[in-house]
C-alpha cells in the first residue's frame, strides 16, 4: 500500500508536470499567448510538489496492524 | 516518565539576557525594513535608485535582483551539504547538515522576499505569475520553480531528517513537548523506520541534486540567453552562476559553523575536520570561478563586439573598476587564506606573531572610514569633496589590506578563524560580483544609440536588505532556539 500510494503520486506529480508543460501553457503554438487553461503554471508548480510530497507520504503512512 | 527538570540539548529553550538583547537588535533591524518598504509601498517605486535602461539612463534590475541571486545561491550550500552527506556517507560533516537545512530554507525565503520587494504590485505579480507564466521561461524556473519546487523539497528534506530528533526531544518535559509530538508524527525509530527513511532521504537526495542545479542554471540563463544584451549573453553564465552559488553558501556556511562552535556548550562537536573538509571545498570552488571570470574577461576583450567592450573597460578601469577589483581581491585573498594550512609546519611556526590588537585596530578604522564614505555616497552626509572621498576609501582598502596580512600568521596556526575570515571576504565578493552581473550590462550595455546610464541605491533599497539580513538571522537563531542545531545522540535519549 505505502509503496503503490507513493509511486502513484511520483508519476501523479511527473504526469502533471508533462502535460502542463507540453501541453497546457501554450508552449510551442504562437496562436496562443495565454495558458489554455487557468492557473496551468501553477499545476506544474503542484507537479513538482507531489513528487516530493510522496516522499512525506512513505515515511509518515503507518504501518498495518499485526494482529 | 519522571518530570525532572532536564536541560534541552544544544542550548534549546534556553533564553539568556545576551540573546534576548540579539533579538531585540534583531527585531528593530527588521522593523527598520519594514518602514522602508513601507514607504516604497506608499510613495511607489520611484523611491527606488531605478529608472528606465536608455530613455532615463538607469537600471531597471538593482540591488533586489542581485540580492535575490546572492538568497538564491546561498541556499545551494546547504541542500548541497546535505545532499552529499547522504549521498556519499560523509559521517563526519552530519554536525553541519542541520544547520546547512535550514540556511537553505531560510535563504530561498529570502530570495523570495526579494523578489516581493522588488514588485510595484506584489500581490498582482504573484498572482499573475501562477496565472500567466511560462514554465519553458527561465524566470519561471528562477522565481516560481526555484522558490516553491526547491524550497519545498527543502522543508520536505528537514522534516523527515528532523523526525528522529523530534521524537527524542518529546519524551523529555518541557514546553515544547506537544511541537516535537506534532513534528515526529509518531516517529519511534524502530529498525523498519530507521531503513525507511534512509531509503527515503537517499532518493530524495538523488532528487535535489538534479532539481539544484536545474535551479542554479537557470538563473544564470535568465542573464546568459539575452542576446541583446551585451555582458549578459554568456554560455558561462549558467555553470558561473553555479560555482559562485557554491562559493557564497559554503563560505556562509563555514561563518555559521565557527559561531556554534564558540556559541553552544556542545560546540565542540563542529570538530575541526568539517573546516577542513569544507575549507577545500570552498577554495576549490573559489579557484574555478576565478578562472571563469578570467577565460570570459579575455574572450570579451580579444573578440567581443564594441558594446561588451564597452562594458569590460568599466568593469576594469572605469566606474564599476572599485567594484569589479574588490570583488577580485576578495576571491583572491580568500583563497590565499584558505591556503595557509598548506604550507609547511616549520614555515607557520616561523611566522612572525602581531598582537591581535592592532589587526582589530586597523580593521575598525576602515569599517569607520567606509560607512562615513556610505553614508555620503547616499547623500545622507556630505562631510568631503569627491577628490578627499576617493583617497579616504583608498585609505580604507590600505587599512584592511594590512589588518589582513598582520593576521596571516595568527590566520596559518587557527583554521577555525581563517575559514571564517574567508568565508566574509567571498561573501563580500559574491555580493560584489552579483552587483556587477545585473548592473552595468544595463547602464554600458545598451545597443541602441544612448548614453550610459546610472544607478545609485536609495536608503530604502538598503534599508530593505538590511532589514532581509536581520529577518534571516532573526528566523535562524529562533529555529535553533526551538529544535536542535544538530543530531540528538543516543545519550541525550537516555538522559530523558
Amino acid at each position: 500500500m505505502r509503496t503503490v500510494l507513493t509511486i502513484a503520486m511520483v508519476l501523479l506529480g511527473f504526469f502533471l508536470q508533462f502535460i502542463t508543460y507540453f501541453f497546457l501553457t501554450a508552449p510551442w503554438d504562437p496562436v496562443y499567448s495565454n495558458p489554455r487553461i487557468p492557473f496551468a503554471p501553477a499545476l506544474f508548480i503542484l507537479g513538482v510538489m507531489l513528487v516530493f510530497l510522496a516522499a512525506v507520504v512513505y515515511e509518515l503512512l503507518p504501518d498495518r496492524q499485526v494482529q | 516518565m519522571a518530570e525532572q527538570p532536564h536541560a534541552l540539548p544544544y542550548g534549546v529553550g534556553r533564553f539568556s539576557h545576551r540573546f534576548l538583547i540579539l533579538l531585540a537588535v534583531l527585531t528593530g533591524v527588521v522593523v527598520w525594513g519594514l518602514f522602508a518598504y513601507a514607504h516604497q509601498l506608499a510613495e511607489g517605486l520611484v523611491v527606488k535608485g531605478l529608472r528606465d535602461i536608455g530613455t532615463m539612463g538607469g537600471a531597471t534590475w538593482g540591488l533586489y535582483v542581485a540580492f535575490v541571486i546572492y538568497f538564491v545561491g546561498v541556499s545551494f550550500a546547504g541542500i548541497t551539504v546535505a545532499a552529499l552527506i547522504r549521498l556519499f556517507h560523509l559521517d563526519h560533516l552530519r554536525p553541519v547538515s542541520r544547520m546547512a537545512e535550514a540556511l537553505t530554507i531560510i535563504a530561498l525565503i529570502l530570495a523570495a522576499s526579494c523578489v516581493v520587494a522588488d514588485l510595484g504590485q506584489p500581490l498582482r505579480g504573484i498572482i499573475n505569475l501562477f496565472r500567466y507564466a511560462r514554465p519553458q521561461s527561465p524566470f519561471f524556473g528562477t522565481f516560481s520553480l526555484v522558490v516553491s519546487g526547491y524550497l519545498f523539497a527543502s522543508l520536505v528534506y528537514l522534516y523527515l531528517d528532523g523526525r528522529r530528533d523530534a521524537a527524542l526531544m518529546a519524551r523529555r518535559p518541557s514546553r515544547l513537548q506537544g511541537f516535537y509530538r506534532l513534528w515526529a508524527a509518531g516517529y519511534r525509530d524502530t529498525p523498519a523506520e530507521r531503513a525507511r527513511h534512509e531509503r527515503v532521504t537517499l532518493w530524495l537526495a538523488l532528487a535535489i541534486v538534479p532539481l539544484l542545479v536545474t535551479a542554479h542554471s537557470t538563473l544564470g540563463f535568465v542573464f546568459g540567453i539575452q542576446s541583446g544584451r551585451p555582458g549578459w549573453y554568456s554560455t558561462l553564465q549558467a555553470p558561473g552562476f553555479v560555482v559562485l552559488a557554491g562559493v557564497s553558501g559554503i563560505g556562509l556556511l563555514l561563518i555559521i559553523a565557527a559561531i556554534m562552535r564558540v556559541t553552544l556548550p556542545e560546540g565542540k562537536e563542529v570538530h575541526v575536520g568539517i573546516f577542513r573538509w569544507l575549507g577545500t571545498l570552498l577554495l576549490f570552488l573559489t579557484v574555478v570561478y576565478l578562472y571563469f571570470m578570467v577565460a570570459e574577461l579575455l574572450t570579451t576583450l580579444y573578440t567581443g563586439t564594441r558594446h561588451e567592450a564597452e562594458i569590460s573597460r568599466s568593469l576594469l578601469v572605469g566606474e564599476y573598476a572599485w567594484l569589479f577589483w574588490g570583488s577580485v581581491t576578495g576571491l583572491v585573498l580568500g583563497a590565499l587564506v584558505l591556503s595557509l594550512r598548506f604550507l609547511p609546519t616549520n614555515v607557520q611556526t616561523r611566522l612572525p606573531s602581531v598582537s591581535p590588537r592592532w589587526p582589530v585596530l586597523l580593521l575598525i578604522g576602515a569599517l569607520l572610514l567606509t560607512g562615513l564614505l556610505a553614508l555620503q555616497g547616499l547623500d545622507l552626509i556630505s562631510p568631503f569633496s569627491a577628490t578627499t572621498a576617493r583617497w579616504l576609501a583608498s585609505v580604507a582598502a590600505v587599512l584592511a589590506l594590512l589588518a589582513l596580512v598582520l593576521s596571516l600568521p595568527y590566520l596559518s596556526r587557527n583554521l577555525v578563524a581563517a575559514s571564517v575570515i574567508a568565508g566574509i571576504l567571498v561573501n563580500l565578493a559574491a555580493i560584489g560580483k552579483r552587483i556587477l552581473i545585473v548592473v552595468p550590462s544595463q547602464t554600458h550595455g545598451n545597443l541602441l544609440p544612448y548614453g550610459t546610464g546610472w544607478y545609485q541605491p536609495t536608503w530604502s533599497e538598503i534599508s530593505i536588505i538590511v532589514g532581509l539580513f536581520a529577518l534571516g538571522a532573526l528566523l535562524y537563531t529562533l529555529f535553533f532556539k526551538i529544535f536542535p542545531v544538530m543530531e540528538v545522540h543516543a545519550h541525550e535519549e537516555g538522559a530523558a
